[in-house]
């Protein structure tokens, strides 16, 4: 059940409650960059007019973060905050659209996504990338379709992923195979580590 | 047994002069334990629809309901059509809409639901809200 979702995907998402209530929509996805998690989600209202939310989820609120919903417990899942501190928090823990550096220096491209580990773990687990020429060669369709698993990046911030010079990045297709490759190679850092 | 599509538009009348109250719309389902609460009934376009507990009916047959008085209840749940609804696992992935329930006429309780993904005991039913039937996951997946 632990299915990768894009970030992106997550954005507009039902917030819903066990009961089967729709309290909210997602708005943006705040990432915890030194746990390599999702720390929280900004809210929107309900109908399409109705702005942001001055309430966020906190990630520990989740039950399970599935492909066609957040579930929460009940509406008491939701957390109060003022509008200007979740806009703070979007901004810091966006990731999205965060320059892509190698650890000599050179600008390599952009985030365009984040694969997160659905279910109850939120875990971090790839970048997509936007691409410069330098790293990867040929279309731009090509470039757009770049990732970078997570355990490459050598530092994270909110505005600026590093990765190694020499990052074994993956151009792909097929999404599902790159999937397996980082799978096998968490599963391998695990066995190294255990 | 009965099905709530097979109840819907059935006439609803009252027993002594068999006057005929209305149509039935639609039922309102209540969890733990899961059974239909109460019955809702369509007076036509120009007047407005009662509402009438299950327990208030004194007869349940194929063709009619009947009803002991046509006095609606003093407090009216908030109605969540069953019909149609979007089912939901807990770990929010969809598992297609409900087309159709079972439930027994006696006890108003809930014996199945078909949904479009196969049929749903109702010991898997969590709850019943604006957006979704939310169904435990076959695979139970808790966070420990």
């Amino acid at each position: 059940m632990n299915g990768l979702t894009a970030v992106r995907a997550l954005t507009t998402l039902p917030v819903v409650t066990l009961g089967g209530d729709a309290v909210a929509h997602v708005k943006d996805t705040v990432f915890d960059t030194s746990a390599g998690r999702i720390a929280s989600f900004t809210l929107t209202g309900r109908t399409l007019l109705s702005g942001p939310l001055p309430r966020d989820l906190p990630w520990p609120a989740v039950h399970c973060l599935g492909r066609h919903a957040v579930m929460v417990r009940d509406a008491g899942a939701l957390c109060e905050l003022p509008l200007s501190a979740a806009r703070r928090d979007a901004a810091r823990g966006r990731l999205l659209g965060a320059q892509v550096l190698t650890d000599d220096g050179e600008t390599v491209g952009t985030v365009l996504d984040v694969l997160v580990e659905g279910g109850t773990s939120g875990r971090l687990v790839a970048f997509r990338l936007a691409a410069h020429r330098e790293l990867v060669h040929g279309s731009r369709h090509r470039r757009h379709r770049v990732y970078v698993p997570r355990g490459e990046a050598v530092s994270l911030t909110g505005r600026t992923l590093v990765i190694p010079a020499h990052a074994r990045t993956y151009v792909t297709d097929d999404l599902p195979a790159f999937v397996a490759r980082v799978g096998a190679g968490h599963d391998r850092g695990r066995d190294v580590a255990s | 047994m009965m099905l709530f599509s097979r109840v819907r538009g059935l006439p609803v009348l009252t027993p002594g002069d068999a006057d005929r109250v209305g149509e039935v719309r639609g039922l309102t389902v209540d969890g733990a334990p899961w059974r239909v609460t109460h019955v809702r009934i369509g007076r036509g376009r120009l007047r407005k629809g009662a509402v009438v507990a299950w327990s208030a009916l004194r007869a349940a047959g194929p063709d009619m309901l009947v009803v002991r008085s046509a006095g609606g209840p003093d407090e009216v749940p908030p109605h969540r059509e069953l019909l149609g609804s979007r089912v939901l696992t807990e770990c929010g992935e969809e598992r297609g809409t409900v087309l159709d329930a079972a439930f027994d006429p006696v006890t108003a309780r809930i014996e199945a639901v078909l949904t479009t993904r196969g049929e749903l005991p109702p010991d898997r039913l969590l709850g019943l809200g604006d957006h979704a039937l939310v169904v435990r996951s076959g695979t139970a997946h808790h966070r420990v």
